[in-house]
């Protein structure tokens, strides 16, 4: 593996405004009533006036040790020579195996393609063009990062070195590769 | 994919598509026509945005032919290439099936939603005989003519000067006049917010991490972020920006007046203010600390809820910081009557730390004539305003013009809400005729009620707009508007610190029987018989004239798509004056203190800042001095109701935009957990709001973060128009719950009323 992309969303920089929702349908066709990425608000949690939000970034965290790769019975979802959790539509097969095997809840069939889909990191298009992902590139607030984290003088390397963060659900092993700074509200102090 | 002529529209209903209710189908909609795959006019284009009134510079580009990927122009550095979720969603409008896009005309009883296709020819032939007999039966003044503001008006205003008509209004009065006109009486010009240097804001309730304006909202998430910036808000809600916020008090709504003035107390008793930067560039001092003396922050917590220690050690903290701390004098926050002074007010605490022309502060934005004059030389090319000769001399007074006081309101665009009682009432004289252009006042303006009934009791009505919205839907007649993505238009200024210049351009071809606006208003005007005023010939010459014929100028600003000059300058910032004046040989000679201050020129009566205005005196009898006036919102019985703006929607324009009505289609009523229990209401509940104007059923979302005595509703939503099928029925409409006022001076209507609420 040569690549190891990652993500890193800094709940403190972002205020839900959806740009990188937008940005992602718009980039990546993706049809209506699906969605590859959205940032939750959630709350207000606790008791006011010190009140704060969650910032929540749902889409497919890229494990390195990916539930819905290893129940695929087609081989349709795979694992590619840069890491990227990737799904060959010719052989998705529609059996949803990979939809509920995922703890992240972020898969779904297409209903176009009639495959099972999700958030790649924009791999076919952006990146394919040597570009950030759409959400990256369109993010008011400058909240999302991206970048391979095997390279030390990247970005990512440097926040991944110098912040607090966590990662969702990691007592299940998959090895996310989304990673979330805190808010500094109601959080851990960095 | 069968390959039809886009323009070849389906005559029968039954040859739509198996997946089309066919009942749903629009005349002339978008719904009607085959889609095609999108033309784009080059591989990447530069323009300007349009989904809300910021204008973001964008660039575009077509994917696969589906649909189109915007993002920003990094030209525009302080916007960082970015764009935000309604900017992102643009094109999903381009194929919207209910968008219009050939010219209708009313064929039933107005607002009852019958329609039939009219030829452009045919459609500019009928309302131009029907504006001249309305002219010649009752004067050219009784046509009143609206539009959105900004580019969009220049040329529906154009026509109405060209007609005859003083009446000319743009949604000022509905959102930001109050802000304009409050700078005009203190600076006698707009001000600009520097929040990216800022190391210490204080904000009411100006959201704009929902409210976005690109700029700004990166600016003030840098200092805040990268610079440690501090920022203390006061609202009744919990939002995004008090959630961002270091300290966040929910302040009473509509006394946001009382803290600003106690933070003035503060300043001026405790000595902290900038008596040096008083003395030589403001007049009215003495009158203003006579006044806020008994302002004081114990007084100020009685009314507003915020503790007078807090207020006092805000007050201490944002001193410290001078000049660089601003109060951000705000957009559309909580309005009360009193509009006028609470802006003042906020301009005033930040006049008295001298945070004028200061890093950090507030700043006149530099366009070319009078940055060239500092440097010298010809750093950035002005740009020609193309005059027209012998427009007819107007003699009519404006509707809103008979109350003296409004008359600084008036360049910004009039009191829009006069235009219900010069119909309804003929105060001060009868409109007969009201032409729109781009405009929703039936979600923007109050009482919506009475501007139903309005819009019924005229003789003529127009709207030129992109789909059947809330108030096209009671026009005599549509003009379908080309969308921003498909229309050129005049260049436009974008200067802060430093001058620049922008240009929006068509990304895609035409779809459908669409104009872009400057072409409709000439065509109508041609029919009117008012060829003579309209010397160009269409947008390119027009753009020519601008740039006084220079092609490359031209073609560099459409190419850049954002073109800026020179170095970014604040007057009495001596790093940037030092630069200024380092980088030009000619530039004007630093003042002693290293700094351009005598170069600042306000366009007051006094040449200085106004912090008592005589002007506004004589305009209005006891309001030149800064004061608080106690105001009645609500009754003892009542809720505060509130609203505000949410990141994906513009007030009344978006809604029915298909990739943004996905993302949020209703607004849930904001509910405190006791306030709700009292009434045995919980999340989800449906609820009504009845104020004193109308009543509105909506759903509960109980929530800590609101005020006990408030309730809270992002506004645009709940269209009564069947038409607007995503967005109809759903959710609160807040104009219908407001009551219709005119604010003394600023002419702005009220946005904050009382309301009972119910269980349903």
């Amino acid at each position: 593996m040569n690549k190891r992309y990652v993500m890193v969303h800094d709940e403190n920089k972002c205020i839900g405004c959806q740009a990188c929702n937008i940005a992602c349908r718009s980039e990546n066709n993706v049809p209506e009533g699906v969605t590859r990425l959205q940032v939750r608000v959630e709350g207000p949690y606790g008791e006011a006036p010190n009140l704060h939000f969650k910032y929540h970034r749902v889409s497919c965290q890229q494990c390195e040790d990916a539930p819905c790769v290893s129940v695929c019975p087609t081989g349709a979802a795979y694992i590619d020579e840069n890491g990227l959790v990737s799904i060959h539509n010719d052989k998705c097969v529609g059996c949803m195996y990979c939809i509920a095997a995922c703890p992240y809840k972020v898969r779904f069939i297409n209903p176009i393609t009639k495959a099972a889909d999700k958030c790649n990191f924009c791999k076919d298009t952006r990146l394919a063009r040597g570009e950030q992902p759409a959400c990256v590139t369109a993010c008011p607030t400058d909240a999302l990062y991206f970048g391979d984290a095997n390279d030390s003088e990247s970005e990512v390397a440097l926040l991944l070195n110098t912040k607090i963060t966590y990662q969702d659900k990691t007592h299940l092993g998959t090895k996310p590769r989304v990673y979330r700074i805190p808010t500094k509200r109601g959080g851990i102090e960095s | 994919m069968i390959q039809l002529n886009r323009r070849h529209f389906l005559k029968g209903a039954g040859a739509s598509s198996a997946t089309c209710a066919l009942a749903s189908i629009l005349p002339g909609s978008i719904a009607a026509i085959e889609r095609e795959p999108l033309k784009g006019v080059s591989s990447e284009v530069a323009s300007i945005c349009e989904m809300c009134s910021t204008r973001c510079p964008i660039k575009a580009r077509i994917v696969d032919g589906k649909n189109v990927f915007i993002t920003g122009n990094k030209e525009a550095k302080s916007f960082g290439g970015k764009v935000c979720a309604r900017g992102g969603a643009g094109h999903s409008l381009l194929y919207d099936p209910k968008r219009i896009v050939k010219p209708l005309k009313r064929v039933g009883e107005r607002g009852e939603g019958k329609w039939a296709e009219i030829s452009w020819a045919d459609a500019y032939k009928e309302i131009a005989a029907k504006m001249n007999q309305i002219k010649k039966q009752y004067g050219a003044e009784s046509i009143a003519f609206s539009s959105k503001s900004g580019s969009n008006s220049d040329h529906v205003f154009h026509l109405a000067a060209a007609f005859g008509t003083p009446n000319t209004f743009n949604h000022a009065s509905t959102c930001p006049g109050a802000y304009v006109v409050a700078a005009k009486a203190m600076f006698g010009t707009k001000m600009k917010r520097d929040l990216s240097n800022s190391k210490y804001i204080i904000n009411f309730g100006h959201n704009i991490y929902e409210g976005i304006n690109m700029s700004e909202t990166r600016g003030m998430m840098q200092a805040q972020m990268d610079k440690g910036a501090k920022l203390v808000v006061f609202e009744p809600r919990f939002s995004i920006v008090a959630d961002k916020a270091d300290e966040w008090h929910a302040i009473r709504p509509g006394t946001d007046v009382s803290v600003a003035l106690a933070l003035c107390n503060v300043l001026i008793v405790d000595n902290l203010y900038d008596c040096d930067f008083i003395e030589k560039h403001v007049i009215g001092f003495d009158e203003f600390a006579a006044e806020v003396k008994d302002y004081t922050p114990e007084w100020a917590e009685t009314i507003s809820d915020v503790s007078a220690s807090a207020i006092r050690r805000i007050a201490h903290e944002y001193a410290s910081h001078a000049p660089h701390a601003v109060v951000d004098f705000g957009h559309r926050a909580t309005f009360t009557t009193e509009e006028f002074d609470m802006r003042r007010a906020i301009y005033a605490a930040n006049i008295l730390i001298g945070n004028i022309e200061r890093k950090g502060g507030i700043y006149m934005g530099k366009k070319a004539p009078g940055y060239n004059k500092l440097a010298g030389e010809n750093v950035a090319p002005a740009l020609a305003k193309p005059g027209v000769k012998g427009m007819p001399k107007i003699t009519a007074i404006r509707i809103d013009q008979v109350e003296k006081q409004y008359a600084m309101m008036w360049s910004s665009g009039g009191v829009y809400q006069t235009i219900l009682d010069a119909t309804l009432n003929a105060k001060p004289y009868q409109l007969k005729g009201w032409i729109m252009s781009r405009t929703n006042p039936m979600q923007t303006l109050t009482d919506r009620a009475k501007v139903e009934q309005s819009l019924k009791a005229l003789d003529l009505v127009v709207s030129c707009e992109l789909y059947i919205s809330e108030t096209a839907a009671f026009a005599d007649y549509i003009l379908p508007e080309s969308t921003y993505l498909e229309r050129d238009e005049d260049i436009a200024d974008k200067s802060g610190k430093n001058p620049a210049y922008y240009v929006r351009q068509p990304v895609v071809e035409i779809i459908g029987d669409t104009r872009p606006s400057w072409q409709i208003f000439r065509e109508l005007g041609q029919q009117l018989g008012l060829g003579e005023f309209y010397p160009w010939e269409n947008i390119q010459t027009l753009q020519l004239m601008q740039v006084n014929r220079d092609h490359s100028l031209l073609e560099k600003i459409k190419t850049l798509g954002y073109v800026s000059y020179g170095k970014p300058l604040m007057l009495r910032e001596p790093e940037m004056v030092a630069e200024f004046a380092n980088a030009y040989p000619n530039a004007r000679t630093i003042d002693e203190d290293g700094t351009y201050a005598t170069a600042m020129h306000f366009k007051t009566p006094s040449g200085k800042i106004e912090l008592t205005s005589a002007k506004v005196e004589e305009m209005a009898p006891g309001r030149g001095v800064i004061k608080h006036r106690s105001v009645q919102l609500k009754n003892a019985d009542e809720l505060y109701f509130i609203q505000g703006k949410v990141a994906v929607h513009t007030n009344g324009a978006t809604h029915n935009v298909p990739m943004l009505s996905n993302l949020m289609s209703d607004n849930a009523v904001w509910i405190h957990p006791l306030t709700a229990g009292r009434l045995n209401i919980h999340s989800g509940d449906a609820i009504k709001l009845i104020s004193s104007v109308g009543s509105e059923e909506g759903t509960a979302l109980v929530t800590p973060g609101i005020r006990q005595d408030t309730v809270f509703a992002y506004m645009g939503f709940g269209s009564k128009n069947k038409e607007m099928v995503k967005a109809s029925g759903k959710g609160i409409h807040c104009g219908n719950l407001l009551p219709n006022v005119i604010s003394p001076v600023c002419g702005m209507c009220l946005h904050t009323t009382g309301v009972k609420l119910e269980r349903v």
